[in-house]
């Protein structure tokens, strides 16, 4: 169900009165978690397993975790009573599936193997009675869901070409051969948003930040609180599970603003992101029969869609969760506006960047042991966000871009020649050309093509074609209008007859223009 | 513990910043917003209709490029005279191989003896489901008056044409066929874009949208035609077109696709084509004719002076083991006319070579159909009443 469709708006004329009308009883958490299930069922309903399965498994990690002795006191193992249950049922369970696995159809073998290592590992984490352990189970089985629905073809398919380049005769199964009998091999949509939401808890509460959440039902409605299940942003316990303590009253503002929010994002993707992947899709589709400054507008188009796409989804997440009285986190402020590229990812995907700041970079060390270490953290960190958008190289290597471009340009930013001589339009323009060209492996379907694009924008031939006027029309009106708001002539846009103005501008403009549906591109990852 | 007791827990300094673009809009605002949205979409329309000239003159019909502009054809209805009678059906009336001035309309206006007395109100590539759509949400100007409505039993002569085949079919005019799952088996729209056909079929003002895109935009939406291509090599966009040469509200003067001088006016026969086999579906479990029942209820409800023409199928196109099976279906519809006690006409089968198909007549077997309905005594009768 996309939020810019009509079963959307019917789910939500039932949803948001439902769950004002029972906000005073004990149900509007289970009202809340029910509808949120019903969103996610309504792609696959065979998905909410995953989801149900990594709640419950993290909530039940972090209750074991809580019956260990915290960081920097002794381990006592086996002194506590529910660890002592937890190693009887979990030795139990693992040999009653390594048997069944052995014994067992072929075909379920691998799904029960793992579930024999991850039981088993358990079993082991009752034993030695160490937060660590199980922290480390719950590291284990996210990226295992992750790594095994995302990353296992792309493995298998780069790993057997490895071999068969080097004469092996050994190949590596394809992950499908790998599900039980009649179960799809699909990517579960918004996998990478719950499992870093998720992970986050677990890793929150082994580092003291959150306290345990002790209801099950809150914790899996933070799980997949559904504004934002999808495609973020992704939101920290700390923020959002005391939202989910008391329902809030019914306040007009909230309505209003939450309207306020869906309009802009609605706008954002129906009539602007959908608009430029016609063009971008067009020249994508075959770059080699484009030339030169068609590519270049197709990849300057395609900054604009993405940015339009994600911001535009994120605003309708957060209008939906305000208009049910919850916040949702800043995704982006006006990125293209940025005067370097640290500041840009400060801009972009803010709850994504700040979530490989926290559990990536600091832990890696962060900035504190010298300029050499900074730099192979920064490193690390990029390629890994590069990774997480997807199974590509052309992924990991957008990743590396941003990391060499930041690593290039920290210390420049940072000198005050840059601070105060160098000119604000100087600055914007420089990092959204170099923003772009790395757009390019982003959106490209595979590297040789990523290759043949950048080839032909800057060294392709140039031809007189006529310009989409209307598309850069759009983009300049937008680009004007953040430019406003990042100057000293904001006060301007709060007027309240062009807000208004605006509002039913964009509002005629959907019901005459709207380009019609199409799913989001960060639903993908 | 009540609401004002407990603590907010969220702080005024963990609240995340509204956004980024102060596009936050109070309730007053909310309200001027939806008083200038609601007042466009209900005088847009009005106002294009009076400054976009439509004058149909006695032989008008729909251009078949406009088929889907269901907005002109509310208005083609409008535009009927008081004095002449809409002729409302699929291709056969609207005229397949022919040019407008050999349809059957045409011709039955010259049997009365008055031109214009027969409005073509056919439109190409409807059938029973979907005209009962379009008279349900487009038909309102057909009130309180005479109006002939044609039934086609091709659209009975398949499970795939019937539209009640399980196996997903593509047809056209899908947002007028009934967006209830399982209504139409083997119209497998999600629920979007069900939603969105009934949606758009009940408010008037995205009839007016689609007539825009379908009259100035060629059947696309105006973002979509600016980055239509011109066709040259290499594909580039071509977004400085201005719109034009506008598709007509009219028919083109000269339409190489139809009338006698084109290559697809000739009988049907003299392709070499053999008489067919039909699968019949029998009228208990057919959708079509369920659905033209539906419309001559509807017809009447609305106080219309409703005839039917069924047929004219081409017979001998049929298999001659079918022949028996057709005309008990024949029959049968004429039986059920007969019992509801709508006046009806089936008119003798036209000699085969009058026909291009199955049951588009060519513009002599218009010609001879309308001669023959015209000696009818109820017909006649019903029609200068």
């Amino acid at each position: 169900m996309l939020f810019h469709t009509l079963p959307f708006l019917l789910y939500m004329a039932v949803v948001a009165p439902g769950f004002y009308a029972l906000r005073r009883t004990p149900f509007w958490l289970p009202w809340l978690l029910a509808a949120s299930y019903f969103f996610y069922g309504w792609w696959n309903p065979w998905y909410l397993l995953l989801v149900v399965y990594s709640t419950g498994l993290d909530f039940l990690l972090v209750l074991l975790m809580d019956h260990c002795p915290a960081r920097g006191e002794p381990c006592t193992p086996r002194r506590d009573r529910t660890l002592r249950w937890a190693l009887a049922a979990f030795g139990g369970s693992a040999a009653a599936l390594a048997v069944v696995a052995v014994a067992g159809p072929a075909a379920l073998r691998p799904t029960l193997i793992a579930f024999t290592v991850l039981v088993g590992l358990m079993a082991v984490g009752a034993t030695l009675a160490d937060r660590r352990m199980w922290l480390f189970i719950s590291l284990f089985n996210n990226l295992f869901l992750l790594l095994f629905f995302k990353y296992a073809r792309f493995v298998a398919e780069n790993l057997n070409a490895a071999l068969a380049a080097l004469g092996s005769p050994v190949m590596m199964p394809d992950p499908a051969s790998l599900t039980p009998p009649g179960w799809e091999y699909l990517l579960p949509v918004g996998i990478s948003f719950f499992t870093f939401q998720s992970m986050s808890y677990t890793i929150d509460f082994y580092l003291g930040r959150v306290e345990r959440e002790r209801s099950l039902l809150r914790f899996a409605t933070f799980v997949c609180f559904f504004p934002q299940l999808m495609a973020g942003p992704i939101e920290r316990a700390r923020h959002m599970l005391p939202q989910f303590r008391q329902a809030q009253p019914f306040r007009p503002a909230n309505l209003t603003d939450g309207l306020s929010l869906f309009l802009v994002g609605l706008f954002k993707k129906l009539a602007l992101a959908n608009y430029l992947s016609l063009y971008v899709e067009r020249v994508y589709a075959d770059p080699a029969s484009f030339p030169s400054q068609d590519l270049l507008l197709a990849t300057f188009a395609f900054a604009w869609q993405i940015f339009f796409d994600f911001s535009g989804y994120t605003d309708m997440a957060r209008g939906v969760a305000k208009i049910i009285g919850f916040d949702l986190a800043l995704n982006f402020r006006n990125p293209y506006t940025a005067t370097g590229l640290g500041d840009f990812w400060q801009r972009w995907h803010i709850s994504l960047s700040s979530w490989f700041r926290d559990y990536v970079y600091i832990p890696l060390g962060g900035s504190r042991g010298g300029k050499a270490a900074t730099y192979r953290n920064l490193f690390i960190t990029f390629l890994v966000s590069g990774i997480w958008h997807g199974a590509n190289w052309t992924f990991a290597i957008w990743g590396v871009m941003h990391a060499l471009g930041v690593i290039a340009t920290r210390e420049l930013e940072r000198s005050p020649f840059y601070l105060h001589r160098v000119p604000r339009l100087v600055k914007q323009a420089g990092v959204f050309a170099y923003v772009c060209v790395a757009w390019v492996f982003f959106r490209a379907a595979d590297v040789p093509q990523a290759l043949l694009i950048l080839r032909r924008m800057f060294a392709g031939p140039m031809t007189l074609s006529a310009a989409p006027g209307l598309m850069l029309a759009l983009i300049g009106c937008v680009w004007l209008y953040q430019f406003l708001y990042e100057s000293r002539l904001r006060p301007l846009l709060t007027a309240a007859p062009l807000r208004v103005g605006l509002a039913a501008g964009m509002l005629v403009y959907l019901a005459l223009c709207s380009s019609g549906g199409g799913a989001f591109i960060y639903f993908q990852f | 513990m009540s609401e004002a007791a407990t603590p907010d827990p969220r702080s005024a300094a963990s609240e995340p910043p509204f956004g980024v673009n102060e596009m936050r809009l109070t309730g007053r605002h909310w309200l001027v917003v939806a008083a200038m949205v609601l007042a466009f979409v209900a005088l847009a329309p009005l106002l294009w209709a009076r400054l976009e000239r439509f004058e149909p003159g006695p032989e008008y019909r729909v251009p078949y490029t406009l088929s889907a502009d269901y907005w002109l054809y509310q208005r083609r209805l409008a535009a009927v005279p008081a004095d002449a009678i809409p002729v409302v059906g699929d291709s056969v009336v609207w005229g397949e191989y022919v040019r407008a001035d050999g349809s059957l309309s045409r011709f039955l206006s010259r049997e009365a003896g008055l031109p214009g007395r027969f409005a073509n109100c056919g439109i190409d590539g409807v059938f029973p489901l979907a005209i009962e759509g379009l008279l349900s949400h487009y038909g309102g100007a057909l009130r309180s008056r005479k109006a002939l409505l044609q039934c086609n039993m091709l659209w009975m002569s398949s499970p795939r044409s019937d539209l009640s085949s399980d196996k997903e079919e593509t047809f056209n005019h899908t947002s007028l066929v009934p967006q209830r799952f399982g209504a139409v088996p083997c119209y497998r729209a999600d629920a979007a874009a069900r939603l969105g056909a009934a949606v758009a079929r009940s408010v008037g003002f995205f009839g007016w949208v689609n007539h825009l895109n379908s009259r100035y935009f060629e059947q696309t939406s105006l973002p979509r035609w600016t980055l239509q291509e011109d066709g040259d090599l290499p594909a580039h966009p071509n977004a400085w077109r201005l719109p034009g040469p506008p598709l007509s509200l009219y028919e083109p003067a000269s339409d190489p696709q139809r009338g006698p001088g084109s290559r697809r006016h000739r009988p049907w026969s003299a392709g070499g084509r053999s008489p067919q086999s039909f699968e019949w579906v029998g009228l208990d479990a057919s959708l079509q004719w369920a659905a033209f029942r539906r419309t001559v209820a509807l017809l009447r409800e609305r106080g219309c002076d409703a005839m039917v023409v069924v047929g004219p199928f081409n017979e001998p196109m049929v298999a001659p083991e079918q022949r028996p099976r057709f005309r008990a279906m024949r029959d049968g519809i004429a039986d059920w006319l007969q019992r509801s006690g709508v006046a009806h006409v089936v008119p003798e089968t036209l000699p085969s070579a009058l026909y291009a198909d199955a049951s588009h007549p060519l513009t002599e077997g218009y010609a001879e159909l309308a001669r023959r309905l015209w000696q009818d005594e109820e017909f006649r009768t019903w029609a200068v009443r």
